[in-house]
C-alpha cells in the first residue's frame, strides 16, 4: 500500500486524480483503519491530517465555519458550537466513545456518508453548507443535496471536503438531536431525529419547521412533506401526531441485523413526536395542547 | 513501504519503522513490546487499547501507527512511579474492580484523565469517560467504587 | 473482618495478580511470543452446511512464507467430543456451520497467512440449512450427522430428526393431577444464542520440543482438557503433551475448551506445529471468535402449570428443546440442565418434562455461564408471575407458599438439608423496597411506566469430578499451592491463597498460587461449573492440613510437646499456651531437607464422599433471589434499569469481596442477555453482527449499580461451608426484568431479548402503544 501525507490542497488533489479509485483518503482513521483491516487495503493511502488550515473552528459573521479536520470533541467541547448549534452540538455530544471522539472527524463522518452519521441529520436541518475542492476549482453545495446514496457523496472520488459551513438559526428557534439506541451513544444510531422549530414573534405559531431523518433511508433527509404540514401553524397535540405519523411516512427504513423496518418508523415517529414537543416547549416556554 | 516513527512514550523518544497500515495498537504492542496495551475488538468499540496521545484518551486500534510521529503518548506502563502505583491502579485493586484485568489497564488510562480534570466527577463525568471501556467481569459497579476512592484520594478526601 | 474463629478467611485482601495487571504486565496467552515462531490461521466454512467435495491447498503451499497446510487428511481419523464423539478438529466430509474449520496455515506472517487461506480452494456441494432447532426435529429437515444415532431413550412411538440427546424428568402423575387443578397457565418462552464475548481472544501456542513432546500454551479455563484434546487428536499418549496455562482475560466457560468440544484451536495449533516443524500461535479474531467457538444456546420451553385456587402448585408439564449447534459440544450436558430446572426449585409434586437437544447448523453449544440455567429461570420465573396474575395473588407471597423446607425435595435434589430460598426472597424485597405487612408485600410507591419485579434462582454446583492440591511448604515458610485450576477472577487467587494462609497460620502474602502446567499440577476438570471454591478449596485446605500436620510431627520432639498441642502463629510453631516454647516455621521446613526431602501437602476433593454426603443428609444448594424497578419509554420500547438487588446464599464468603465481584458479574452478564445481546443469523446461517459494532454488550452508562446482599447460614459443601459463586447470578436477571416490565405495562414478554423492538411490539400488541 502506498501512502501519501500531502501538505497542501493541490497536492492531496493531484494524489486522488493520480490514483483513481484506488485512493482513499484517512483523516482521523476510526472508519478507515476497521476497513484496512477487515476489508481490503487500498492501493494507496492518502492521510489528509498535515493539510493546513482545515481543523479550525471560526466565528463568521451569522455562520460558524468548521474545518473538515475538527475532531468531534473539538466541537463538543467549543462554546460557541453549543451555544449556537445546539443540535449538531447534540449529535456530537451522542457520539460514540469519548475515544472515538478524540480522533474522529466531522469531514470524515460526512464524507463516509452512512445514513446513520451521527452529524448528518443536523447539518441537513442547519441548512449548512459543504465547500469542496475539485482539479478544477472549488464548490459550495448545501448538504441537502450532498448525499447521493449509502457511501456516496459530492465530494466522490476525486474531491476534497474543505469547509463546513454552518450558519447560525434565525432567532427564536429551537432545535433538538435525539438518537434512538439500544445502549445510548456507544451504538450506531438505528433512528437519528433532528428537529428544529422557529416560531412567529407571538410565539404561538411555527414560522419554520425542519426534520432530518437519519438512519431511515439511503441518505440522511428532510422529511420536506412533513415540514410543509407544520408552517405556518400552531403546534397543537393532533398536528403532533399527525406530522410524526407523516414523518414515518417519509422515510423508508431497511430491516437489518439492527431491527426491522416496521420498528425503525415506529421511532421515527416517536422521536419526531417528542421532538416537536420538546422544541416546542423550549420555544414558547409551554406544552402542546 | 516503511515509515520511520519518531515519537514519545511515556516520556521516552523511541524511533522505530512501521507500515501504514499499521495500527498504533500494534506498533505499541508487536514493534515497542508495550503489552499493557490490549487487543480485543480492535474497531474501536471496547476501550482495551486505550491509550493517552497528546493529552486526550484515544482508542489506539484505530488510530494509525504514521500519526504518532510527534506525539506524546502516554501508556499504562507509564503510570506508576516507580514502585509506588497511580493512585487509580492502586484504587482498582483496593475495591475489587480487577477481575481477569483485561480491561484494566484502558479502564485505567480513561479514569485518570477524568480525575486529572476534576476529582469531583459526576455520574455523567464517569459515564462520559468510561461508557466507552467494556468490561465483561464486574458489572461495573467495583469499577464505580475504585473511580470514587481514587477521586478521593486524589482530592485528599480519604 | 474475619469471622471471629478464623484469621483470614471471610475478609477481602488484596487480589493475589492485582498488581502486575494494573500496570500492564504481558501475562495474558495473547502476549505470548515464542521463539522463532509461525503464524497459524484456520480457514473456516463459507456454507452452513454442505459436503466437502474436494480441497485443493496445492497454491497455499506454494506460496512462499508458508510452512505448512493440513485439513482432515493430515491428522488421525479420529473424532472427539464431550457426550457424544461427533467432531472432527478439521472438517471431514462435511462442514456444518459457518465456522466450521476447514484447513489451517503456519507462516511468516499474519498477512501471508490471509493470503495462503485465500488459496486453498474448497468445492463445496451446498446443502438444505435448518436454523431452528424446532425445524430441525421435523421429517423434511436435513439430516446433519448421518453417522449419529438418535438417542436409545427417546420415548416410544416419537418420530424427529436431529435430536443429539434427549431427558426426560418424571415426577408422580402429572397429567391427573393437572386435570384436578384449579387453574393452569400455559406458555412458551424462547431464548436466543449469546456469546460469552470474554475480552482476551483466544490463542493456542505449539511447539515441538527436541525430545519430541508437543508443548502447548493455552488461555484455556481447563488445561487438562486440552491436553486430552491434544493427545487424542493428534494420537500421541498423555505424557508426551504438556500444557501450560497463560493468565486469561476472561472466560465464562467459552474458553473450556477439551470440555466444550468447542473450537479445538489447540489441537489445530499443535498439528501445525508438528507440520511445519517450527512453533506456531494462532490468536482468534473477535468476529471470528463470534462465528466459531463456543456459546451459550438459545432454548424454546413449553411450560405448563396446574395450582389449586389457594396458590398450592400440583403439577407441571413442559417441554424444552435445546439448540446444540452443529455438534453436540456441551449440548446435552446444558440441554438437560435446563430440563431438570425447567421443573423449577418449588414444590412439585407431579411434573413431567421432555426436554431434546437439536443439532442446528449453527455455532456449537459450551459450558457457559451457568449452562441451560438462566434459560429456565427465564421462563420458570416468569410463568411464577403468570400464575401469580391468573391467580389474582401477589407473586412474593405466592413464591412463598411453594418454597421447600428442610427436609423435602425438589426436581434434582432428592432431600434438601438446609433451605435458603425463603430467606433470600423476603431479603431482596425488602432491599427492592417491599413493606411486608403481614403476610403481604406492599410495593414502594413507583413512578409513570415503572415496574418492580422479582426473580428466584438456583444453581447447582455440576457434580463434576473432584481435583488434588499440593502444597509445599519452602524452607523460608513460604508457600507454593498447586491446583489444577486457573485464574480468571475466580477463587484461585481469591479464596484459595486465604485457605492455605489460614490453616498455615501464614501471612496471605507468603502464598503463591501456581499457574497449572500439566506436567506438574495435579489433574482438574477446570474452572468451570462453580466448583473452584469447592474442589480446589476442600483439597488446598486438606493439603494445607496435610503439610502442617508433617510440620508439627517434626517440630513435636523438638518443642517437647504432643503434635495436636501445637499451632502455627506469626511463622512460629509453638505450644498452644505456651507461646514462649516455639521453633521457627522455616526453621522445621529447612529441618524437613534430613527427615522427609520437603513439607509437600497432599489434599484431594472427594467427590464420591462429598455425594454420598448429601444423599445421606440432603443438599444445601445455594439459593438467589433478584429484584429490581425499571422503566420502560411506552413509545420506543427502551428499558432502563433504575434499581438493582441480588440477594445470594453462598454458604459461607471466604474471600466476600470476590464473591461480590462474581454476582455482580454474572448478573450483568444475565442483564445483556435480557437487553441487548443475541447472535443473529439469516436464513443461510450467516452470522450478520460478529463484531461489537453490532453485538452489543451492556456498557457502563445502562447499568445499575447492582447492590448484593448475602444471606447467611446455610452452609454448603465446600470448605468452611462455602458454596460454589461463579454461575448462580447469571439465573435470575432475565425473569426479574421481564416480570419488572410486565409490572410496569401489564405485557409479558415470552421471547428474548427485552430489546426495544421486542418490548414495542408486545406494547403495540397488547393495544398499549
Amino acid at each position: 500500500m502506498d501512502y501519501f501525507e500531502p501538505k497542501t490542497v493541490s497536492e492531496a488533489l493531484a494524489l486522488l486524480a493520480q490514483h483513481g479509485a484506488e485512493a482513499k483518503v484517512i483523516a482521523g482513521g476510526t472508519d478507515v483503519m476497521v476497513d484496512i483491516k477487515y476489508k481490503e487495503e487500498p492501493g494507496c493511502l492518502v492521510n489528509i491530517k498535515k493539510l493546513p488550515g482545515l481543523g479550525a473552528i471560526q466565528a463568521n459573521g451569522g455562520s460558524l465555519r468548521i474545518g473538515p479536520l475538527v475532531t468531534i470533541h473539538d466541537i463538543e467541547t467549543n462554546a460557541l458550537a453549543r451555544e449556537k448549534l445546539p443540535v449538531l452540538w447534540e449529535a456530537c455530544h451522542q457520539f460514540a466513545s469519548l475515544q472515538i471522539r478524540n480522533t474522529a472527524t466531522i469531514g470524515g463522518n460526512i464524507c463516509r456518508a452512512s445514513p446513520s452519521g451521527e452529524t448528518l441529520a443536523p447539518l441537513l436541518v442547519l441548512e449548512a453548507k459543504a465547500k469542496m475542492a475539485f482539479p478544477d476549482g472549488e464548490k459550495t453545495e448545501p448538504f441537502t443535496s450532498f448525499f447521493q446514496g449509502p457511501g456516496k457523496s459530492s465530494v466522490g472520488a476525486k474531491g476534497l471536503l474543505t469547509g463546513i459551513d454552518v450558519p447560525y438559526p434565525a432567532p427564536g428557534s429551537h432545535g433538538v438531536y435525539l438518537k434512538h439506541a439500544v445502549r445510548g451513544a456507544m451504538d450506531i444510531a438505528m433512528v437519528g431525529v433532528a428537529v428544529m422549530v422557529t416560531t412567529n414573534a407571538a410565539k404561538n405559531s411555527l414560522q419554520d419547521a425542519r426534520i432530518g431523518l437519519g438512519a431511515v433511508a439511503p441518505t440522511p433527509i428532510r422529511a420536506t412533506k412533513t415540514e410543509a404540514l407544520l408552517r405556518g401553524k400552531p403546534l397543537t397535540a393532533a398536528l403532533v401526531k399527525e406530522a410524526a405519523a407523516m414523518a414515518a411516512a417519509e422515510s423508508s427504513p431497511i430491516s437489518d441485523q439492527r431491527s426491522s423496518a416496521e420498528y425503525r418508523r415506529w421511532i421515527v415517529e416517536a422521536l419526531t413526536r417528542r421532538g416537536l414537543e420538546q422544541t416546542w416547549k423550549a420555544a414558547t416556554g409551554k406544552e402542546v395542547v | 513501504m516503511s515509515l520511520t516513527i519518531n515519537t514519545t512514550i511515556n516520556g521516552t523518544p523511541v524511533s522505530a519503522s512501521a507500515e501504514p497500515s499499521t495500527s498504533l495498537l500494534e506498533f505499541l504492542r508487536d514493534t515497542l513490546e508495550y503489552k499493557g496495551t490490549k487487543l480485543c475488538c480492535n474497531t474501536g468499540e471496547c476501550g482495551a487499547c486505550t491509550i493517552i496521545f497528546n493529552g486526550k484518551p484515544i482508542n489506539s486500534c484505530v488510530t494509525m501507527a504514521a500519526d504518532a510521529i510527534g506525539a506524546q503518548i502516554t501508556t499504562i506502563e507509564g503510570l506508576a512511579d516507580g514502585d509506588t502505583l497511580h493512585p487509580v491502579q492502586q484504587a482498582f485493586i483496593d475495591t475489587g474492580a480487577v477481575q481477569c484485568g483485561y480491561c484494566t489497564p484502558g479502564y485505567i488510562i480513561s479514569v485518570k484523565v477524568l480525575l486529572d480534570r476534576t476529582t469531583k466527577p459526576t455520574a455523567e463525568d464517569i459515564e462520559e469517560a468510561v461508557s466507552g471501556n467494556i468490561c465483561r467481569c464486574t458489572g461495573y459497579t467495583k469499577i464505580v467504587d475504585a473511580i470514587q476512592l481514587a477521586a478521593d484520594r486524589m482530592a485528599g478526601r480519604s | 473482618m474475619a469471622k471471629a474463629e478464623y484469621t483470614v478467611l471471610g475478609t477481602s485482601p488484596a487480589r493475589m495478580g492485582g498488581v502486575e495487571r494494573v500496570i500492564g504486565k504481558g501475562i495474558y496467552g495473547i502476549d505470548l511470543a515464542l521463539k522463532d515462531e509461525l503464524h497459524g490461521g484456520i480457514l473456516r466454512s463459507q456454507y452452513a452446511h454442505a459436503k466437502i467435495v474436494s480441497i485443493d491447498t496445492s497454491e497455499a503451499r506454494k506460496l512462499p512464507g508458508v510452512h505448512a497446510v493440513v485439513t482432515a487428511v493430515d491428522a488421525p481419523d479420529v473424532r472427539y467430543g464431550r457426550t457424544y464423539i461427533d467432531r472432527y478438529m478439521l472438517a471431514k466430509n462435511k462442514v456444518r456451520y459457518m465456522g466450521d474449520p476447514v484447513a489451517a496455515v503456519a507462516a511468516d506472517s499474519p498477512a501471508i497467512v490471509k493470503q495462503a487461506l485465500k488459496k486453498i480452494k474448497v468445492v463445496y456441494e451446498p446443502l438444505p440449512v435448518v436454523i431452528d432447532q424446532e425445524e430441525a426435529m421435523k421429517p423434511e429437515a436435513p439430516t446433519l450427522h448421518d453417522d449419529m444415532p438418535l438417542p436409545k431413550n427417546l420415548p416410544e412411538g416419537v418420530k424427529v430428526k436431529n435430536v443429539c440427546s434427549y431427558t426426560v424428568v418424571h415426577v408422580g402423575d402429572p397429567d391427573k393431577a393437572m386435570a384436578e387443578a384449579d387453574v393452569v397457565v400455559d406458555e412458551v418462552y424462547e431464548t436466543k444464542m449469546i456469546h460469552p464475548q470474554y475480552l482476551e481472544p483466544r490463542i493456542a501456542a505449539a511447539q515441538v520440543e527436541p525430545d519430541g513432546r508437543i508443548t502447548v500454551w493455552a488461555n484455556a479455563q481447563a488445561p487438562f482438557g486440552v491436553r486430552t484434546d491434544v493427545a487424542r487428536l493428534l494420537g500421541v499418549p498423555l505424557n508426551r503433551v504438556r500444557v501450560l496455562s497463560t493468565e486469561l482475560g476472561g472466560g465464562f466457560g467459552g474458553k473450556a475448551s477439551g470440555i466444550t468440544s468447542g473450537a479445538a484451536i489447540e489441537p489445530i495449533c499443535a498439528l501445525l506445529a508438528v507440520k511445519a516443524k517450527r512453533p506456531v500461535m494462532i490468536v482468534l479474531d473477535k468476529a471470528e471468535e463470534t462465528i466459531s467457538t463456543t456459546i451459550r444456546s438459545g432454548a424454546k420451553m413449553y411450560i405448563k402449570t396446574g395450582v389449586k385456587k389457594d396458590g398450592t402448585i400440583v403439577a407441571r408439564t413442559g417441554k424444552v428443546v435445546y439448540d446444540a449447534g452443529a455438534y453436540s459440544g456441551f449440548g446435552a450436558m446444558a440441554g438437560a440442565r435446563c430440563t431438570n430446572m425447567l421443573g423449577g426449585w418449588y414444590l412439585m409434586p407431579n411434573c413431567h418434562i421432555d426436554g431434546y437437544v437439536v443439532y442446528t447448523n449453527k455455532q456449537v453449544c459450551g459450558p457457559v455461564r451457568g449452562p441451560g440455567g438462566p434459560q429456565a429461570a427465564f421462563a420458570v420465573e416468569s410463568h411464577m408471575d403468570s400464575l401469580a396474575a391468573k391467580l389474582g395473588m401477589d407473586p412474593i407471597e405466592f413464591r412463598l407458599k411453594n418454597t421447600p423446607k428442610a427436609g423435602d425435595k425438589i426436581v434434582g435434589v432428592p432431600k434438601l438439608r438446609d433451605v435458603s430460598l425463603d430467606e433470600t426472597i423476603t431479603t431482596a424485597a425488602e432491599k427492592i423496597g417491599f413493606k411486608q405487612v403481614g403476610a403481604q408485600f406492599v410495593a414502594p410507591a413507583l413512578g409513570k411506566n415503572q415496574g418492580i419485579g422479582i426473580a428466584t434462582g438456583s444453581w447447582i454446583e455440576s457434580a463434576g469430578p473432584g481435583g488434588g492440591a499440593v502444597v509445599k511448604v519452602n524452607e523460608d515458610g513460604s508457600v507454593t499451592v498447586h491446583i489444577g485450576k486457573i485464574d480468571m477472577g475466580t477463587a484461585p487467587r481469591f479464596g484459595i491463597p486465604l485457605i492455605a494462609a489460614e490453616e498455615l497460620g501464614v501471612p496471605v502474602s507468603d502464598v503463591t498460587v501456581v499457574n497449572v502446567d500439566t506436567d506438574a499440577s495435579p489433574w482438574d476438570a477446570g474452572t468451570v461449573g462453580s466448583r473452584a471454591i469447592i474442589v480446589s478449596g476442600t483439597a488446598t485446605k486438606l493439603a494445607a492440613i496435610d503439610a502442617r500436620n508433617q510440620l508439627f510431627k517434626m517440630a513435636a520432639s523438638q518443642l517437647e510437646a504432643s503434635p495436636d498441642d501445637l499451632e502455627i502463629k506469626d511463622k512460629q510453631i509453638r505450644v498452644k499456651g505456651t507461646p514462649s516454647k516455639s521453633v521457627a516455621l522455616a526453621t522445621i521446613a529447612t529441618n524437613a531437607h534430613n527427615v522427609i526431602g520437603e513439607v509437600i501437602g497432599r489434599g484431594y476433593c472427594d467427590n464420591l464422599a462429598m455425594m454420598a454426603e448429601e444423599k445421606a443428609h440432603g443438599n444445601s444448594p445455594p439459593f438467589t433471589t433478584h429484584a429490581c424497578i425499571v422503566e420502560v419509554s411506552p413509545d420506543t420500547g427502551n428499558v432502563k434499569i433504575l434499581k438493582y438487588v441480588a440477594v445470594h446464599d453462598v454458604g459461607f464468603p471466604i474471600h466476600p469481596v470476590a464473591v461480590e465481584g462474581q454476582i455482580e458479574g454474572a448478573t450483568a452478564m444475565s442483564i445483556g442477555q435480557a437487553l441487548c445481546e443475541q447472535v443473529v443469523f439469516d436464513n443461510n446461517g450467516r452470522t450478520m453482527n460478529p463484531s461489537f459494532v453490532d453485538y452489543l454488550m451492556p456498557t457502563i452508562n445502562m447499568m445499575p449499580r447492582i447492590e448484593t446482599t448475602l444471606v447467611h447460614g446455610y452452609p454448603g459443601a465446600g470448605p468452611y461451608g462455602a458454596k460454589g459463586a461463579g454461575e448462580i447470578a447469571c439465573v435470575p436477571p432475565m425473569a426479574a426484568i421481564a416480570n419488572a416490565i410486565y409490572n410496569a405495562t401489564g405485557v409479558r414478554i415470552h421471547k428474548l431479548p427485552l430489546s426495544p423492538e421486542n418490548v414495542l411490539r408486545g406494547l403495540k400488541a397488547a393495544g398499549k402503544a
